[in-house]
């Protein structure tokens, strides 16, 4: 891997220096764009890495957005002395995954209406509620989404996480957790230079199962009953087995 | 760098991804609870499964797939159990028919309602807040009773009275002879104790144990010695209903957990069922009782505190 990027960068640097690299442009490539989730799978750190035509004091933001669906946020009352889930509100359209990095903070690269504009933010992604869901307060339940996706780590937000190079190099290590979703990932690299998008990239990553793990899923889904009667058959034999086992003994 | 990347290399190695939860667990982690719950279960014939959902819900295992791992791996020391009874003559398969009968009629019941619950958002409360209600009424039950039994052996005193008491439960029609238990009773009783269990059993994740050995001792009045192979026998029969039924509605049973799951307990049922002739029944019931009312403040203090967050996420996947 390792060999690999540095014969990356040997080959971007090659291109930066000769004249064929055209102005405002950037490239960028990572070091894993197919991530398998098997059975040793503990999550994954992922090498982006590029070269981007910059001046001194350029900034990059690196977003990369996971698969999209509905995310139900749950709220507790107490009711007869217990704490009980009572409500709840659907967001549709909802990153499963999202991870916000930058060179230094982005509050310092955008200001707050270029921000919501560029939908840059976990405040500023349009995310809606289910039509036809009536909410009261509907910031606390926003905020609540988002307070609950970072704890899961499954939104992120990583200022000064990108490292830029000589005005020309950037390299950056996007991280998922374990307990990501499956699908395809988006990777946006955007170049700034006075707060202006000057030239921007996108890359993407593909998260799968494979191996024992994906085969295991697959028949679950699949031959649900079949499986079930499996399972309920190996732990028979298993009981079986283990009792002449202890016999012998 | 090599020692340490050996250790990292075994430290990996240690952490299996389940596919079903969808996230890595400690493996030993796993392989111990497993063990120490079936020497449990082996001694005391319950408590497989009650202390085992817990103990995975809070590994952060959804409570869905606890549930119905759980059911699965039950399967294993019960099979295993019933064996080892079964070479001493510990099982009356007649009684424990008739209450499998209930039970398969109660866990079908049990997953359709757990589907149920899942679906309104309830489940999660409805599991905690069963095992708060029926762990403090065993367990209490269970403490008091051992522990009178103690008491009155430590006088001298062991007066053996009648076999059992005999109530207007005696008096249902349909009665039949249980000549191994030594009883002559209505049929409609073990069933109806079946179908009750059996719910239990699904929804709670548990092989319903723990409910039907003090059914069977002081419901039934059947004969201590046979009770817990008898429902090690009828608990084959509901736990693996369950997780056919849960496999094939809800797709929550995960094999790779309940493997490593079902690896521990048989070694640990096995170990236990060995000491359950040394060591004296009703100090058993009483530390067991006092675990499953431990378990029950637990999961009671986890009801009423407030949460740290009142609001939490569901990702659908």
């Amino acid at each position: 891997m390792k060999v690999f990027f540095h014969i990356n960068l040997i080959f971007l640097v090659s291109i930066l220096s000769s004249n064929t690299f055209a102005q405002n442009q950037i490239v960028a490539d990572l070091s894993q764009e197919n991530v398998k989730i098997s059975t040793d799978f503990q999550g994954a750190k992922i090498l982006l890495f590029g070269a981007y035509d910059g001046k001194k004091g350029d900034d990059i933001i690196v977003i990369v957005t996971g698969p999209k669906g509905l995310v139900t946020v749950q709220k507790k009352e107490k009711i007869l002395g217990v704490w009980v889930n009572t409500r709840k509100v659907n967001y549709i359209n909802t990153p499963k995954y999202l991870s916000i990095s930058s060179n230094r903070r982005i509050d310092d690269i955008l200001n707050k209406k270029t921000q919501k504009i560029s939908e840059i933010g976990l405040n500023n992604l349009k995310i809606r509620i289910q039509p036809g869901i009536k909410v009261e307060k509907e910031g606390n339940w926003r905020q609540a989404l988002t307070r609950n996706m970072l704890k899961s780590n499954l939104w992120s937000i990583n200022e000064n996480s990108v490292t830029l190079n000589k005005d020309s190099l950037f390299r950056s290590y996007l991280k998922l957790p374990s307990n990501v979703i499956t699908g395809q990932f988006e990777v946006k690299i955007l170049h700034y230079r006075n707060s202006k998008l000057v030239s921007q990239q996108v890359n993407s990553i593909n998260v799968s199962k494979s191996g024992i793990s994906a085969e295991i899923y697959d028949i679950a889904q699949n031959y649900s009953t079949l499986y079930g009667i499996f399972a309920v058959l190996l732990a028979v034999l298993v009981g079986w087995g283990s009792n002449l086992i202890f016999r012998k003994v | 760098m090599y020692y340490h990347n050996l250790r990292n290399n075994i430290e990996n190695f240690m952490y299996i991804y389940l596919p079903i939860a969808e996230q890595p667990i400690h493996s030993l982690a796993i392989l111990g609870i497993g063990a120490f719950l079936g020497l449990i279960m082996g001694l005391v014939g319950v408590g497989g499964g009650f202390l085992l959902t817990p103990l995975m819900m809070f590994l952060g295992i959804p409570p869905p797939v606890a549930v119905a791992s759980v059911a699965n791996q039950l399967v294993a020391p019960s099979v295993s159990g019933v064996l080892s009874h079964w070479k001493r003559s510990n099982v009356d398969f007649k009684m424990g028919t008739v209450l499998l009968l209930g039970g398969v009629v109660g866990s079908s019941i049990g997953v359709i309602l757990f589907n149920f619950l899942g679906k309104i958002g309830q489940l999660d409360f409805v599991i905690k807040s069963s095992y708060v209600i029926f762990l403090t009424l065993i367990g209490t039950l269970m403490f008091s009773e051992s522990l009178r039994l103690i008491l009155r052996s430590r006088k001298g005193k062991i007066t053996r009275g009648k076999l059992h008491q005999h109530n207007w439960l005696h008096g249902l029609p349909f009665k039949i002879r249980f000549r191994k238990s030594k009883l002559y009773i209505s049929i409609l009783l073990p069933i109806l104790i079946g179908v009750i269990v059996g719910i239990l059993a699904a929804l709670m994740g548990i092989g319903g144990g723990f409910i039907i050995v003090p059914a069977m001792i002081y419901l039934l009045g059947m004969p201590t010695s046979l009770v817990v192979g008898t429902s090690l026998f009828q608990i084959i029969f509901v736990a693996a209903n369950t997780t056919i039924l849960q496999a094939s509605q809800n797709q929550t049973v995960d094999i790779v957990l309940a493997t490593i799951l079902l690896l521990g307990s048989v070694i640990g049922v096995q170990l236990g069922s060995r000491f359950t002739n040394i060591l004296r029944g009703e100090y058993l019931r009483l530390i067991l009782s006092s675990i499953i009312i431990l378990v029950s403040l637990k999961l009671l203090i986890d009801l009423v505190t407030v949460p740290s967050d009142l609001f939490s996420v569901i990702i659908s996947r």
